[in-house]
């Protein structure tokens, strides 16, 4: 049987060996327990933080550029409805300006042929007057068993034709 | 019952008795260190692994009991306080290795508390400077001054006595109940006529376990934990 201590006994080596074998322990804890976990601990609240930011930043970074886009598609629609309006404007003086000349030529093709009508009628006239009167000279010369004078006669029948 | 066995004699200063508990202490000490780099290697930001997970828990729940009972600016405080626990409760649950707990022995829960009583005082100094730390001795009223003095120094003492009795107290009835068990058994195999079967002390198997149960896993837990809370409370007290 070795020796003992007593049972309740202070002891100074053994408490100056607890004292140096509570530092060590302390330091190599902190060193290969505490420390790594603590790092690892910052280093996920760290991402999860920076993950948190970026979400926000991209967010506003979104909202700005829908707002962008909105603005954008706005004054498109705007724009195309001005392109609309001067086309629509543009084609309605076109259509008008066809309108009226298609009108005034009609205007001026119906003036023409009145007056062709009338020129027409006329010469008609006259080429029955002449008609007229030959016949009616040669239905004189006959009745009356002569020959008229042609140029006198013409002309009388021609008075007559008129007075008729 | 004898105190704990010395184990080697370094032969310089006229003999440094290496005792049982320091033995145990070193043996303690080194499973720790070992668990501990085992524990953290790997560690990963993002998937850490069940065991990262589970050692993560653990260290978490010390911070956070730091940081509930004395406030975040004791956090470096943590490790100190985790040490403690881990040297106490394991000194402590050795027993179950049949290693002699080293927590059984007066001078190293001594150590442990003369430690906390320096840290008290020095934190009482840093944070109210010397006229200020040896004027608290005198308030609310001066003629108080020596009861404040005893109640300090009760304090570590009572510490160490609270904690050193729990498991001492614990190893004695637990040696007593193994050789009753013995004796019993050995009058109630006496009939026997084998001296060898008749020697079996068939009655410690099973029934001190049930006590082992209390006086080495509930009263290991317990001590550890109010030696922590203890140091902590008294710690954050003396910088008030």
């Amino acid at each position: 049987m070795g020796e003992y201590l007593q049972f309740v006994s202070i002891d100074t080596w053994t408490m100056i060996f607890t004292l140096i074998n509570f530092l060590v322990l302390f330091l190599l804890l902190k060193k290969f327990l505490f420390k790594p976990i603590n790092n690892v601990l910052e280093k996920r609240a760290d991402e999860i933080e920076n993950t948190y930011k970026t979400v926000e930043k991209t967010k506003i970074e979104a909202e700005d550029l829908k707002t962008e886009y909105e603005e954008r598609l706005k004054s498109a629609k705007e724009e195309a409805d001005g392109i609309i309006k001067s086309a629509v404007i543009n084609a309605q003086r076109r259509s008008d300006d066809i309108v009226n000349e298609a009108s005034e030529k009609a205007q001026y093709i119906v003036e023409k042929s009145q007056k062709q009508i009338e020129l027409d009628k006329k010469n008609a006239v006259n080429e029955a007057q002449s008609d007229i009167a030959s016949l009616a000279v040669d239905i004189a010369e006959k009745i009356i068993g002569k020959k008229l004078d042609s140029k006198e006669d013409e002309q009388l029948v021609s008075d007559i034709i008129d007075r008729i | 019952m004898n105190g704990p066995k010395i184990i080697f004699t370094i032969p310089l200063f006229g003999g440094i008795k290496v005792t049982e508990s320091i033995v145990n202490m070193w043996i303690i000490m080194v499973v720790m260190v070992i668990v501990s780099i085992w524990l953290t290697r790997g560690l990963k930001v993002r998937n850490p692994s069940k065991k990262q997970l589970f050692i993560e828990k653990l260290v978490t729940m010390l911070y956070d009991m730091v940081r509930d009972v004395m406030g975040e600016r004791y956090m470096f405080f943590a490790p100190y306080i985790g040490t403690l626990f881990l040297l106490s409760i394991l000194g402590s649950l050795s027993s179950l290795l049949t290693l002699r707990p080293y927590t059984a022995d007066l001078s190293v829960i001594l150590t442990w508390t003369v430690m906390t009583f320096l840290i008290i005082q020095i934190n009482n100094i840093k944070n109210h400077g010397v006229l200020g730390w040896l004027k608290s001795f005198t308030e609310p009223v001066a003629f108080i001054t020596p009861l404040n003095i005893i109640s300090e120094i009760a304090n570590p003492i009572s510490m160490t006595f609270r904690h050193f009795g729990n498991i001492a107290a614990g190893l004695v009835i637990t040696s007593l109940v193994y050789g009753g068990l013995a004796s019993l058994s050995g009058a109630l195999l006496s009939w026997v006529p084998n001296e060898f079967l008749s020697s079996i002390p068939i009655l410690q198997i099973g029934l001190p376990a049930i006590l082992s149960i209390y006086f080495d896993l509930f009263t290991s837990f317990l001590q550890a934990y109010i030696i922590c809370m203890l140091t902590m409370v008294f710690v954050q007290g003396s910088g008030e």
